[in-house]
């Protein structure tokens, strides 16, 4: 009963963030919907979305937008899963030295980040220098321009939204959950497949759906890296707004995009929710 | 049915040597515990033993096979440890079923040993509950289920019962040690509480600073301590400091400021070399002060050393009213450090005062003496 009023009054403190939230966001993207169903002539309409799904090159562009998200995703993933556990079983020290070294970029901007991935990855950019002095490559590799530079790049800038949410189920993770499993007879393979990773899920959850959703919405890092020539979706929105000037199309796609990205977090979310359920809290049987 | 043997098994965690060169044996069938404060490296001993911890040197070996070396997995050693680390995602039916499943067994063999663990734990009616609405006392039993369903060659329990309240405890401690027999499991058992290993082992291995000061019958662990670590860890004692100043054919005589005190000759110890006395409280009868002319033992001169008495005065600073027992804190001069504590059983017609000075009288035989002469403690 206590508790409830105590509940009650703390609620009164999330208006005013609620109160800017619903100014800046809810109140344009309701202006962006609206303005997605209205055509030329002031009426309301489907046409916009008619049109846009008409237009085989839309299929194209889309497409594209969720193989990028895809890749970077798995890549993250592959890449932000093995550090994260690094990360959680280095000592004290290092630990802060890998935390650094994922936070502080962070506040490079992300125009800056893009713009030195096509420094580095032009013909006779650093990267092709050491792949040919290694051997690995005999002459320049073309990067710059191309999927393939458009996910490297987009890996380190995302990266960090990888590793934070899953180090921070890693570092919580009871090692003597593993060892359990060893001394039950289980191999490495087995136990991680059915205790390390299903207990680390919802950190991968989570880190995939802040990067796919992130990667999906990017626009500097594939204007910079790829350029005109490979459209996605939010470059797409761009050269409605600023060139053709038709806001109704650009609106779709804007809600098109959204809705991808929102229906990845509440994915997730459920996801989450569904695998909390299933095993409780972690820390409450320890 | 097995055999553990640990042959000169030794680790190091860069300077601090853990496990020293310690030798153990352990016969099948038998409950073993490893008895000793935290940081003496009995942990570390039963991670050395279920492979989770390698050892740097010595080997260990079990039905007669070299183990050292072998992955944790394909040791078939079961281990229930402190936190009971049941897996929180798997239900209690799962938890058990994991290691079963690891082995390979058909899914109907599977059910079966499930349901056989969960009977002989009584925890049949949990079968489909997650493991974090369990209490302790329910978790305990699901761990130690979990790691005897796959019928481990020894189980290895680290502190099982630590986390329990204490009569939960005490109940458990009995269930346990009866499924294990029943079981015919080779178990060994890590334990800091004395009365813990007292009540459940076969035998106990007293571990201080890396290796095993006694491994003993617990009657004879508490009866008859080899060293001065194992009298003070393992139960109560009053105790002096001392000089040997004659040694006879049967009997030693110790010198304590004024008094003095009787008791075995032990082999290795040299007149005027200082020794530590001890003698558990329960041995040691309180009786009034009495005259010299009034003690008909003392006046008598020829005795068989077996019969022989010491008898030494004492004031009492503190009774301490325990339910079952009294504890009686006594002050001299003589006493060292440590209070000396004797038991007053409730069934004794003589109760001391607070400040009243009093005769401790115990029988010779068993007064425990200590060598704490650095040479003959090293020999």
């Amino acid at each position: 009963m206590k508790y409830k009023k105590i509940k009650r009054s703390i609620a009164w403190l999330a208006l005013p963030g609620v109160g800017f939230l619903s100014l800046v966001f809810v109140v344009p993207l309701l202006a962006l919907l609206a303005t997605s169903l209205i055509g030329p002539d002031n009426h309301f309409t489907l046409s916009g979305y008619v049109s846009f799904f008409s237009d085989k090159f839309n299929f194209g562009v889309l497409s594209n937008t969720l193989k990028i998200a895809t890749w970077v995703t798995l890549i993250c993933l592959l890449i932000g899963y093995c550090v994260a556990f690094a990360m959680a079983s280095a000592s004290p020290l290092i630990q802060a030295i890998m935390f650094l070294i994922f936070i502080i970029p962070l506040s490079v901007g992300v125009v800056v980040k893009a713009f030195a991935w096509t420094i580095l990855l032009r013909s006779n950019g650093l990267v092709n220098r050491i792949l040919i002095s290694m051997g690995i490559a005999d002459e320049p590799l073309k990067l710059l321009f191309t999927e393939s530079g458009l996910i490297i790049g987009a890996v380190h800038v995302f990266l960090p939204f990888m590793v934070l949410p899953i180090f921070a189920v890693v570092r919580q993770l009871d090692h003597r959950l593993a060892e359990a499993a060893s001394t039950l007879g289980a191999n490495p393979v087995r136990t991680f497949v059915k205790i390390t990773l299903p207990l680390t899920l919802p950190g991968v959850v989570a880190g995939c759906s802040f990067v796919f959703s992130m990667t999906l919405s990017m626009y500097v890092i594939p204007s910079l890296l790829i350029g005109d020539r490979y459209q996605t979706l939010p470059g797409l929105i761009a050269r409605a707004y600023l060139f053709m000037r038709d806001r109704q199309n650009g609106s779709v796609m804007a809600v098109l995009l959204l809705s991808m990205a929102i229906a990845a977090v509440v994915l997730s979310a459920l996801i989450t929710r569904q695998l909390q359920r299933s095993q409780k809290t972690l820390a409450s049987s320890v | 049915m097995s055999t553990l043997v640990l042959r000169n098994v030794g680790k190091r965690y860069s300077t601090h040597q853990v496990i020293d060169g310690l030798n153990l044996e352990i016969h099948s069938g038998e409950f073993v515990s490893l008895l000793g404060p935290s940081g003496c490296g009995k942990t570390t001993l039963l991670r050395i033993i279920a492979g989770l911890t390698q050892c740097d040197d010595g080997e260990v070996l079990l039905d007669g096979n070299d183990i050292t070396d072998l992955a944790p997995h394909k040791r078939g050693v079961g281990v229930v440890f402190q936190n009971y680390a049941l897996f929180p995602h798997l239900n209690v039916y799962e938890n058990i079923a994991f290691g079963l499943k690891a082995k390979r067994l058909d899914a109907e063999a599977i059910d079966a040993e499930v349901k056989q663990a969960l009977l002989s734990v009584q925890m049949s009616q949990f079968s489909d509950r997650s493991v974090a609405g369990l209490s302790g006392g329910q978790q305990q039993r699901i761990a130690v289920a979990r790691a005897l369903a796959t019928k481990p060659k020894l189980i290895l329990l680290d502190e099982p019962l630590s986390a329990l309240d204490r009569k939960l405890r005490e109940a458990m401690q009995i269930e346990l040690k009866h499924l294990l027999r029943d079981a015919g499991m080779t178990a060994v058992f890590v334990t800091h509480d004395q009365e813990e290993a007292l009540v459940m082992s076969d035998r106990i291995a007293v571990m201080n600073k890396g290796i095993i000061e006694q491994l003993d019958l617990p009657e004879r662990v508490y009866a008859r301590p080899k060293t001065a670590f194992v009298l003070n860890f393992v139960g109560l004692s009053a105790q002096w400091h001392g000089s040997i100043c004659s040694q006879g054919l049967d009997l030693m005589t110790i010198k304590l400021g004024e008094a003095s005190i009787d008791c075995p000759t032990q082999v290795g110890m040299s007149v005027g070399s200082p020794v530590l006395i001890g003698v558990r409280p329960e041995r040691i009868r309180v009786q009034a002060v009495m005259d010299e002319l009034e003690s008909p033992i003392d006046s008598l001169v020829d005795i068989a050393p077996d019969r022989k008495i010491n008898k030494i005065r004492m004031t009492v600073r503190e009774l301490v009213f325990r339910g079952s027992n009294t504890l009686c804190y006594l002050d001299s001069a003589l006493a060292g450090e440590v209070p000396i504590i004797v038991e007053l059983s409730a069934n004794t017609t003589y109760t001391p005062q607070v400040g009243e000075g009093v005769d401790l009288v115990w029988a010779v035989r068993d007064t425990l003496i200590f060598s704490l002469d650095p040479v003959a403690c090293n020999s």
